[in-house]
């Protein structure tokens, strides 16, 4: 049986902030995720401000940093990037502002696909700085199916990008492991009301476990549900210390993540 | 060991084979290895063939695992429909049955098996008299045909299941104006719901379950098990307010 406290440490790549129209999220505060963040043993979070993925990417945004503010060694920030919303000022700020550590789009919300021009900076920016983007993924979403990302790693195999969700639902998970498979620069992260511990084993299983992450969509969805998928799944505790926070700290390397120098290559922490 | 984080009672099991899961089967074997796994004090099972094939059928599967477990603290939970000619006779004589063999709980699927939650009274009249509580998921009923039974039998014990993250609304709702009403930690997946629930009161009307062999046990364990809530409480949720419900038809 699990005890109540945990083991391992923990870096989430998946999350956000703030209220959401459609339902009642309680305490969706900065200060009550990093509470949260202390309880499951977490040490950073990389979030995207509901307002941001909702509503008003900028305003959104805004509310980012201010958590990043609030919580500087424990919180960072994705730089929302909606396409119909002046993509290129969003990207002007993100490169101007370290508080930035990646960049988040959603297409199936914003309605555009990910293979879209309006799109073409965020790649360009991607591979020129090797600013991480974390997608959304939704199986046969017309506009963010995980087989459309092959499109994305053919024309820029050195932007590296985490499928969110890695495409939902199960048959999604096997698209977006099939993707995965084919490119190097495709990550995938596991939060999803479906998912599963073995499907996140079949991840690891056929893509390695080098490029499988953890993420959780809290304060979306609580933390802990997602966790707890990674924590009893049928993985080595070597393949789970990877997906729990190894792989974040390997890829989030542009900028460092709280608590990181910044400075470490990705050969120092390759198997 | 944690004794704080053992001997959990189970309120979701569900034994047999799901057509399109990643999870595997749920056979004997496989309910005891999750007993043991999680240290569990025991768990309430129904059958899947109830769900997705046969609901009167079914019920013999999940008896079978109950009385091969029963040293383990597994009891049986069966599925009724609407009494209809070749299918089933009569509901009060179900019921009767079911605590004739020990039965701790009824489930319903009016939306999967395609009849009103109003078809049932004689179900819930029975189970009201016989203190089994009445088990359902989320999507299976209306709020308001939920609402609807556990106002008119306000001794009946109804457990939701499944919620997910999208309906604290409603839930608060139903569990502020129903007392009878109380929600399990399948799929409970709001940021913070059980931390909320138990911060307006209402931590005595969460139950513990995992939705073994249908989700992944691990999201409702360490759910609990890191939650914000003290040791106290824990233990509440995790086992004692289930030891209330699910007696097995013995009061």
């Amino acid at each position: 049986m699990i005890g109540r406290r945990p083991t391992q440490r923990i870096i989430d790549v998946h999350a956000h902030l703030g209220p959401y129209s459609l339902f009642f999220i309680p305490d969706p505060d900065a200060a009550t995720m990093v509470a949260v963040m202390d309880l499951t043993g977490t040490d950073a979070t990389v979030l995207s401000a509901n307002r941001a993925i909702q509503q008003d990417a900028h305003l959104g945004n805004s509310q980012s940093l201010a958590a990043v503010d609030a919580h500087p060694g424990r919180i960072a920030a994705y730089a929302v990037i909606n396409p119909w919303q002046k993509p290129e000022r969003e990207l002007e700020r993100l490169a101007a502002d370290e508080r930035f550590v990646g960049i988040k789009v959603h297409p199936t919300l914003h309605r555009y696909p990910v293979t879209g021009a309006r799109y073409a900076a965020v790649w360009e920016f991607a591979e020129a700085t090797g600013c991480p983007v974390l997608s959304h993924s939704e199986h046969q979403s017309p506009y963010d199916a995980p087989a459309m990302f092959q499109t994305v790693a053919e024309r820029y195999p050195g932007a590296a990008v985490m499928l969110g969700h890695a495409g939902i639902t199960p048959a999604g998970v096997a698209e977006a492991i099939e993707a995965a498979s084919r490119y190097e620069s495709l990550w995938l992260e596991v939060c999803g009301s479906q998912m599963t511990g073995p499907m996140i084993g079949a991840m690891v299983d056929q893509v390695g476990s080098g490029r499988v992450l953890f993420g959780s969509d809290f304060p979306f969805i609580d933390q802990r549900m997602s966790l707890g998928r990674v924590v009893c799944a049928p993985l080595t505790e070597s393949q789970r210390q990877d997906v729990l926070s190894g792989n974040a700290r390997k890829l989030f390397r542009w900028r460092p993540l709280p608590g990181e120098s910044g400075e470490r290559g990705v050969d120092e922490t390759d198997e | 060991m944690d004794e704080i984080t053992s001997g959990w009672f189970d309120a979701r099991v569900v034994t047999g084979a799901h057509p399109a899961s990643l999870q595997p089967a749920t056979d004997r074997e496989a309910v005891a290895a999750h007993l043991d796994r999680f240290e569990l004090s025991g768990a309430l099972v129904s059958a899947m063939a109830s769900w997705l094939h046969d609901p009167i059928g079914g019920n013999a599967e999940a008896s079978t695992i109950a009385h091969s477990l029963a040293d383990r603290g597994v009891l049986a939970c069966w599925t009724a429909v609407p009494a209809t000619p070749g299918e089933l006779d009569s509901l009060t004589a179900l019921v009767e049955h079911a605590v004739n063999e020990g039965v701790a709980a009824f489930r319903i699927h009016p939306a999967s098996h395609g009849f009103s939650p109003s078809l049932l009274d004689e179900l819930y009249a029975g189970l009201q008299a016989n203190r089994l509580p009445l088990c359902i998921d989320a999507a299976e009923i209306t709020w308001p045909d939920l609402t609807t039974i556990a106002t008119r039998y306000p001794e009946l014990p109804i457990v939701i299941s499944n919620v997910g993250y999208r309906k604290l609304r409603e839930l608060w709702a139903a569990l502020d104006g129903h007392s009878n009403i109380y929600v399990d930690l399948v799929d409970f997946a709001a940021h913070q719901g059980v931390e909320w629930l138990a911060a307006n009161h209402l931590a005595d009307r969460l139950v513990f379950a995992t939705g073994f062999g249908l989700r992944d046990p691990g999201e409702s364990v360490v759910r609990l098990a890191w939650s914000g809530l003290d040791d106290a409480t824990v233990r509440l949720v995790g086992a004692e307010t289930a030891g209330r419900l699910f007696t097995g038809g013995q009061s």
